[in-house]
């Protein structure tokens, strides 16, 4: 059996999505048998190459998780995201209140601990994005999971209808927000 | 009230009964057919502001709102379609992106009628793009937090300040997409009309309005629910208590959109961040005169001892006993029997004696049978009435519940509210007339309005002795003109209820008792309507109890004095003075206060949470408070004090 090729990115993200994926308990046994994950913050591969499907935490906050989501699924089949973020913007968009300007200006300058504080201005670092938005902003997604991490249960859920070559819809009692 | 016609309607092809003059919503719901809400809540009046609850009904062009739409017979309605399915969601999807509902920081998050409509119609997305508006939070109440970025516009906090609080400080503010609910002329709430009840919080289905004493400290889903009754003031608004770990994590209305149902901030919000010092064990004040922690034992053998001394040193009416009418029947009744049986001594008293007495004897002298306790009106008077006399009270202060009638009575029944009163009054700004005689000239303001009443209607049968206007004018500082004017309004009242309280039952002064209850019968024809605000949150308990003797128990300079104050935290001066002049002094308390410090010594008693009873409302109506909480280790129930104390002076000194 060929196993399914996986490539996951983390966006605007803390991380806990990628964690809560391996935080499914023994169905990642199963998973893990049936999967090849190829770029991934684990295998720390920096190219996507073509897979089935890809996965994206987190919401688009810079130029370069916008490129990133824009790649993926590109050389993906099935785009699915996981977490309020890449699915309603979640903890970055608590931004979207102000102005680019103004969130830098607090972050690196009037935060109570910086002291001559300055704004990073390397060309090599990604610029912020106006607003901070969800992935399907930019690119269409196949298969959303939300929740704040999303629930194991969810997450196994989504993947192993994955498996079964269905577009998993999360059912009523295993949606969360929080 | 007639019948309502029985009407049949079809509904998604089921035959289902209702009443003409229900909504289709009403039928819905009562015959368990499914049709979601968010801007519905029984009780308040139905706007279709969410449109959640849309409908097909063969005839109309265009999906209805279930909750405006008047049910009729035949009418064939579709609640469940795929397309009014696909309608509900979208509609979700557009209040999502129409605000910022950030849901895992929320305070509301598992408890949001929003959030469970979502999940229930799999929303695992927008289809729409966030306008993420730059809104204001406002956190200026002592209470209440106002999130507008979680507001969806449902307008329940607008409704249920309006038609049930009667305050009106919630309303809408700007048009279109820029709508808003704002305070009073978009003031903050803090610095708004707001009396803080907290009827808009109970209301809310979102995390717009939250608690800053309730939040994060538990759903739902986690707490005990328990219905009980608050004893803080003499309404007895039925609460519904949720409690986690042994704490209480919110107090809601338990009839939110009836009318004890509101609550008021210290019912609702109060009693759960409690910061009084508790008092946890006995304690013995020594010989220097400093306080020491005693166990049950030496400190119930300690009273007992001082009991049997002080009998058999003096007379038995040397002891007398003082109890809080905060506390229920069943303690009231158990420790006067002690005080009675096992004392011996019929010098008993309970702390709003006086109040009682005064309101007595101004019945008694008033010559009408008709006249007495078991006659006074229902707060339910004040909904019917078309005036309301409010006469030396404030219970927006004192019995914020009792306020609300008045001001639902305002809006609803065009009610017209008078206060008369000396003191500060939080009503008199709200009333249509606010009288501030001088101190001292209540009496004869009153007076002069019994004399402006009866000669208008002529339905006196006794000359009065009433003041003359000009006179009255004089003595209470107070335009003639404004004295006339209130009589007139009086006179042109259909229904007039007169509603009295501390300003009145505290001044000892029965006459002035006699002459409300008087303006109280001439006002109307069917008979007086008054309503006296009692102070305690079990007074009229307390009161029919019948455990009072004579005068008080002042004038016995009792040396020993037991006084049994529970969770009472109001000190009035009397009982100071009782306490200062007693020889010995046994308090039972659950705080620390003046009384504990001047007692020799203090028995611990549980708040109104540890307990169980029964209280009797300032309108006779008795309600069942639940045991919710555990007391803290140690504590000892007030009726179990008691019993101990009976059987340790029962019991004979045996030889060891």
């Amino acid at each position: 059996m060929t196993k399914v090729k996986i490539a996951t990115a983390w966006l605007d993200a803390c991380a806990g999505c990628h964690m809560s994926l391996l935080d499914i308990d023994e169905a990642i046994i199963d998973i893990a048998k049936a999967v090849e994950f190829t770029r991934c913050p684990i295998t720390d591969i920096k190219e996507f190459p073509e897979v089935d499907v890809g996965l994206l935490t987190g919401a688009l906050g810079n130029v370069e998780h916008e490129e990133e989501a824009k790649e993926l699924r590109e050389k993906c089949k099935i785009l699915i995201v996981l977490g309020d973020c890449a699915c309603f913007g979640g903890p970055p968009s608590m931004r979207n209140a102000f102005s680019k300007e103004e969130v830098l200006r607090r972050v690196y300058i009037e935060t109570e601990s910086t002291k001559d504080g300055k704004i990073p201005s390397s060309p090599e670092l990604p610029a912020l994005l106006e607003k901070a938005l969800p992935v399907n902003a930019e690119v269409k997604v196949d298969c959303f999971v939300p929740g704040c991490p999303p629930r194991a249960e969810a997450i196994k859920y989504a993947l192993t209808e994955l498996l079964q070559g269905r577009i998993p819809v999360l059912p009523s009692e295993m949606m969360r927000f929080d | 009230m007639s019948e309502r016609k029985e009407i049949t309607l079809n509904i998604n092809g089921e035959k289902v009964k209702g009443k003409e003059g229900d909504t289709v919503l009403d039928i819905c719901r009562a015959n368990n057919i499914y049709v979601p809400t968010l801007c519905y809540l029984e009780g308040l009046s139905n706007v279709g502001a969410c449109r959640l609850c849309v409908v097909d009904i063969e005839g109309e062009r265009r999906p209805n709102p279930a909750c405006t739409y008047p049910a009729r017979d035949g009418l064939v309605v579709r609640t469940n379609t795929e397309q009014l399915e696909k309608y509900r969601k979208q509609i979700l999807e557009l209040i999502f992106t129409e605000r910022n509902h950030f849901c895992f920081f929320c305070a509301a998050s598992g408890d949001c009628e929003l959030q469970s409509l979502a999940y229930r119609y799999q929303m695992d997305h927008p289809r729409y793009p966030y306008t993420f508006p730059s809104l204001a939070t406002d956190t200026l109440n002592d209470f209440l937090v106002i999130d507008h970025n979680r507001c969806i516009l449902c307008g329940r906090c607008v409704r249920v300040c309006n038609e049930v609080v009667g305050n009106h400080t919630l309303d809408f503010g700007r048009r279109g997409w820029r709508t808003t609910v704002i305070a009073d002329f978009n003031q903050a709430l803090g610095e708004s009309s707001c009396i803080s009840c907290g009827a808009c919080l109970q209301a809310c289905p979102t995390g717009a309005i939250f608690s800053k004493v309730s939040a994060y400290r538990g759903r739902v889903d986690e707490c005990q629910g328990i219905q009980s009754v608050c004893s803080l003031c003499s309404v007895g608004c039925g609460i519904h208590v949720l409690v986690k770990d042994n704490n209480i994590v919110r107090i809601d209305g338990a009839n939110l959109t009836g009318p004890k149902g509101p609550l008021c901030n210290r019912g609702r919000f109060l009693q759960v961040y409690k910061t009084a010092s508790r008092i946890t064990t006995p304690l013995i004040i020594d010989k220097a005169g400093i306080a020491q922690t005693a166990s049950w034992e030496e400190a119930i053998d300690s009273v007992a001892t001082a009991i049997k001394d002080y009998r058999r040193r003096y007379k038995t009416s040397s002891i007398a006993g003082l109890i809080s009418s905060i506390c229920p029947n069943e303690t009231v009744e158990t420790f006067a029997r002690f005080m009675h049986d096992t004392v011996g001594t019929s010098s008993l008293d309970i702390v709003d004696g006086n109040a009682y007495r005064t309101l007595a004897q101004g019945i008694k002298a008033s010559g009408k049978s008709s006249l007495k306790l078991e006659t006074e009106s229902p707060l339910e008077a004040i909904l019917g009435a078309s005036c309301v006399l409010v006469v030396g009270a404030d219970p927006l202060e004192s019995h914020p519940v009792a306020a609300c009638y008045m001001l639902r009575a305002r809006t609803w029944n065009r009610a017209q509210l008078v206060v008369i009163d000396s003191q500060d009054n939080c009503l008199g700004s709200r009333a249509d007339l606010w009288l501030q005689p001088n101190v001292g000239g209540m009496d004869a303001v009153i007076r002069a309005l019994v004399g402006l009443v009866a000669n208008k209607n002529e339905r006196s049968d006794q000359p009065h002795k009433a003041t003359s206007v000009t006179g009255a004018a004089q003595t209470s500082g107070l335009s003639a003109a404004l004295i006339a004017q209130t009589a007139d309004m009086i006179n042109g009242a259909g229904q007039v209820v007169v509603v009295f309280g501390d300003g009145i039952l505290d001044r000892r002064d029965p006459g002035l008792v006699t002459s409300v209850l008087e303006l109280a019968s001439l006002a109307n024809t069917d008979g007086p309507k008054w309503i006296s605000l009692k102070p305690r949150g079990n007074s009229r308990g307390a009161w029919e109890a019948g455990v009072t003797s004579g005068d008080g128990i002042a004038n016995a300079k009792p040396r020993l004095v037991y006084l049994l104050l529970a969770d009472d935290e109001y000190i009035a001066e009397d009982c100071m003075a009782l306490a200062e002049q007693a020889e010995f002094l046994v308090v039972q308390a659950s705080y620390a206060s003046p009384l504990t410090r001047a007692a020799d010594v203090v028995l611990p008693s549980p708040v109104w949470a540890e307990r169980a009873g029964t209280y009797i409302s300032l309108d006779g109506k008795a309600g069942r408070s639940q045991r919710v909480l555990e007391p803290p280790p140690g504590l000892k129930d007030d009726l179990e004090i008691i019993a101990e104390l009976a059987q340790r002076l029962e019991k004979r000194r045996r030889m060891p």
